[in-house]
């Protein structure tokens, strides 16, 4: 019984294989490809939002033929903190942007507001060049548009998804394939009354 | 019926006069999520007129709940079921066609629903 059907005989909301890990793995390695063309003779820094894109990260790294940095962000998760706080960084970046090459990594971008407030808050900080690179792109509900998002695994339908990285109130990340979730077993997020 | 603007307080990006009076809790949610990421919005700022009669008097105008200036970009948020927004729909579609260098967006039940999972469940975004 693999995880996905243990957790599914368990009651959790786990539906069915969207990408399975030879897909996403052949796309991470063309994507992989694509950036080492992209940044043949330099020496850029991949920036990656904790704790979803870790995976991606750390796959990407290696499928990434051109030598590099890493450095990891974690963002205050909506809602938290004090009431009239907004999102802010709870981890900041080790090292200055100036004069660097900034590629930022990310899971899924949605309404681009996280990756708006990313390229907002390391423009400021005088890097050579940002740009942005995800996994997953949904662009139904894309509220921004001042993106720098150049490269896109894999654009994916209006779903949920869990595993390769991806959880829900930190679970199921561990799952190798991405899954559906199935959103009517979750809790109602909000009062339409 | 519209709610007491009693957290105007706490809206930050807000850009406009008056103390927004949201509807339902999807517009309210709406709101949270645009100020959580310092998205500048207006509520309801503007009406887009539709029809007239033969007065000249508006028979038909299509108001959107959000305006985002920095994108300008409306945003209509609908917690109707998708099977029942036929007529908001058609209204969109006319402004479209009456107004077409305005952007609007609509944002269906399901939307924000997603959303607010996604940004509670601390999915990334």
């Amino acid at each position: 019984m693999t995880s996905a059907e243990r957790l599914r005989a368990d009651g959790h909301p786990i539906g069915e294989v969207y990408l399975g890990r030879d897909e996403i793995a052949a796309r991470v390695a063309e994507l992989g490809r694509e950036l080492s063309d992209a940044y043949a003779g330099r020496m850029p820094v991949l920036v990656a939002p904790l704790k979803s894109s870790a995976v991606f990260l750390a796959d990407l790294s290696r499928a990434f033929g051109v030598d590099h940095e890493l450095d990891v962000i974690e963002l205050a998760p909506y809602g938290s903190g004090r009431t009239g706080g907004g999102v802010r960084l709870l981890k900041d970046l080790d090292r200055p942007l100036a004069g660097r090459d900034v590629l930022l990594v990310e899971d899924v971008v949605d309404t681009g507001l996280t990756l708006g407030f990313l390229t907002r808050c390391f423009a400021e900080r005088g890097p050579a060049s940002l740009a942005a690179v995800t996994l997953l792109d949904r662009p139904y509900r894309r509220l921004v548009d001042e993106i720098p998002l150049r490269h896109v695994g894999f654009t994916v339908p209006d779903e949920l998804f869990a595993g390769y990285g991806l959880g829900l109130d930190e679970r199921w990340r561990a799952l190798p394939d991405l899954h559906v979730v199935v959103a009517d077993e979750l809790p109602a997020a909000i009062d339409a009354a | 019926m519209r709610e007491t603007p009693t957290e105007t307080v706490r809206f930050q990006a807000y850009r406009g006069s008056e103390p927004p009076r949201f509807v339902n809790g999807a517009e309210r949610e709406c709101a949270r999520i645009l100020d959580w990421y310092g998205i500048p919005w207006e509520y309801e700022p503007r009406s887009f007129v539709l029809e007239r009669d033969a007065q000249g008097r508006v028979t038909s105008a299509f108001t959107p709940d959000f305006y985002l200036p920095e994108q300008d970009l409306y945003i209509e948020v609908t917690v109707m079921k998708q099977s029942l927004v036929t007529r908001k729909n058609r209204k969109l579609r006319e402004v479209r066609r009456l107004y077409p260098d305005v952007k609007v967006k609509l944002f269906y039940r399901r939307d924000i629903e997603r959303l607010a999972q996604r940004y509670r469940l601390r999915i990334a975004s």
